[in-house]
């Protein structure tokens, strides 16, 4: 099967609503920690809009690039298999992984995923705050290795929704821990505050979708600990709240950097080096936040 | 076409739902206090000497030799940044305001006297 019968982040939006609105109301009634911020919120949903329109516009040349692949598989898996779809769960989810992974260690892909982490607010509205230029940034390429194994488009897509609904509800203050052995094997709120976090402590880490053991057997996994509370953004937040530097800010940010660069080499570097690499390193990488943060730890 | 409309109407009915019960951050003046804890965060790797609250206590400039150190109110917290301290100091306040230029953004501070830089500054 090629075209995905339904789509499982449309089925989702009205339950998206529902939340968010129950998390306002447990936030106002004191019942959760649940803090919006109405431009906040208005910048995050007008982002997710205009995602799912920017999918629309990309949609086709990924769905014929995916059936192109599709059409030279290598096996032909049948969609109807449990075994099938237990398959495509733990392969999609360590494609997500890397993909995740990448759009943070590599400035190209962040500038397109930076959208998604600009919010100072750590709420499920901020789980719909999605980028417009992923189809650029060419990050559905990752995904293609999955076709070519003979996994039916439309279970691909399937899977890759199912993923991105798991991740609305991990976007809250409301929940504290889950039981641990499911905060041992799946992505919850306190594993992706830390990833949303801009405390040195917490830059680049727990990349996961669904199940967070990539990051313990990749080594990217950092507990959230209760002494130091996370703090949401990115390392040097937004300074304003207009909707279209924050979709665009980092890429206008790589052009001006290639065109002051004074060789093809610190082009590249800034292109596809770490967010923040500058060949003098005068600017601050996480690398070089985190080394600075374990010297000031290490010294108090 | 519909289905956009009535998405962008669900927006908006959600963001004014926010505005009417949403919760924010409690951003109280900044005094002393706040504005060293604030700094410690911000610019844990400087230590400046000398530190200017807004007469509003909505922002804060700090000098470190020749780098002013400038927080200003974004929503319902505060934005770090840094610029060469020549561009502060050579500001003008006009009506009991001065504007400072970011790179992304021009937040303004309220001065309580037209005197500039502020004498903490000096
Ligand atoms: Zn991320
Ligand atoms: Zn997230």
């Amino acid at each position: 099967m090629l075209k995905a019968p339904f789509d499982p982040v449309q089925l989702a939006i009205p339950f998206f609503v529902l939340a968010i609105v129950l998390e306002i109301l447990l936030g106002r009634f004191g019942k959760a920690k649940a803090n919006y911020e109405t431009r906040d919120t208005a910048m995050s949903l007008s982002m997710g809009l205009g995602s799912t329109i920017a999918g629309v516009v990309f949609g086709g040349v990924v769905f014929a690039t995916t059936v192109g692949v599709y059409q030279h598989r290598l096996f032909t898996i049948p969609m109807t298999a449990v075994w099938a779809w237990v398959a495509v769960f733990f392969l999609e989810d360590l494609t997500y992984y890397w993909f995740h992974r990448l759009a943070h260690e590599r400035r190209f892909w962040w500038a397109s995923h930076v959208n998604h982490h600009t919010s100072t607010h750590y709420n499920l509205s901020t789980a719909l705050r999605q980028t417009w230029t992923g189809g650029v940034a060419g990050t559905w390429l990752l995904w293609l290795p999955l076709s070519f194994l003979g996994f039916p488009p439309a279970m691909v897509a399937i899977q890759k929704g199912i993923s991105l609904v798991y991740q609305f509800w991990i976007h809250t203050e409301a929940v504290g821990r889950m039981p641990r052995w499911f905060e041992a094997v799946f992505n919850t709120p306190s594993h992706h505050r830390v990833h949303h976090a801009r405390n040195p402590r917490y830059l680049d880490a727990n990349y996961a979708g669904i199940l967070i053991i990539w990051d313990r057997m990749f080594g990217t996994f950092i507990p959230e600990v209760d002494e130091e509370p996370c703090r949401y953004g990115t390392v040097k937040n937004l300074g304003n709240f207009n909707l279209l530097h924050n979709v665009f800010h980092e890429w206008v940010g790589i052009a001006k950097d290639v065109a002051g660069a004074k060789s093809p080499k610190e082009a590249l570097g800034y292109v596809f080096g770490p967010p923040g690499w500058s060949p003098d390193g005068s600017r601050d990488t996480s690398h070089t936040l985190k080394a600075k943060w374990r010297a000031r730890v290490g010294f108090e | 076409m519909i289905q956009l409309g009535g998405s962008v109407v669900a927006v908006a009915l959600l963001v004014a739902f926010v505005r009417w019960l949403g919760v924010a951050r409690p951003t109280p003046p900044l005094d002393a206090a706040s504005a060293k804890a604030l700094l410690d965060v911000e610019f844990p790797d400087h230590r400046p000497k000398a530190t200017w609250i807004a007469s509003d206590g909505a922002g804060l400039i700090a000098r470190d030799g020749e780098l002013a150190l400038v927080l200003y109110k974004r929503g319902d917290g505060y934005v770090a940044r840094d610029l060469p301290w020549s561009a502060v100091a050579s500001l003008k306040p006009t009506s009991g305001r001065v504007t400072v230029r970011v790179s992304d953004a021009r937040p303004t501070f309220a001065v309580s006297d037209d005197v500039w830089p502020p004498k903490e500054l000096a």
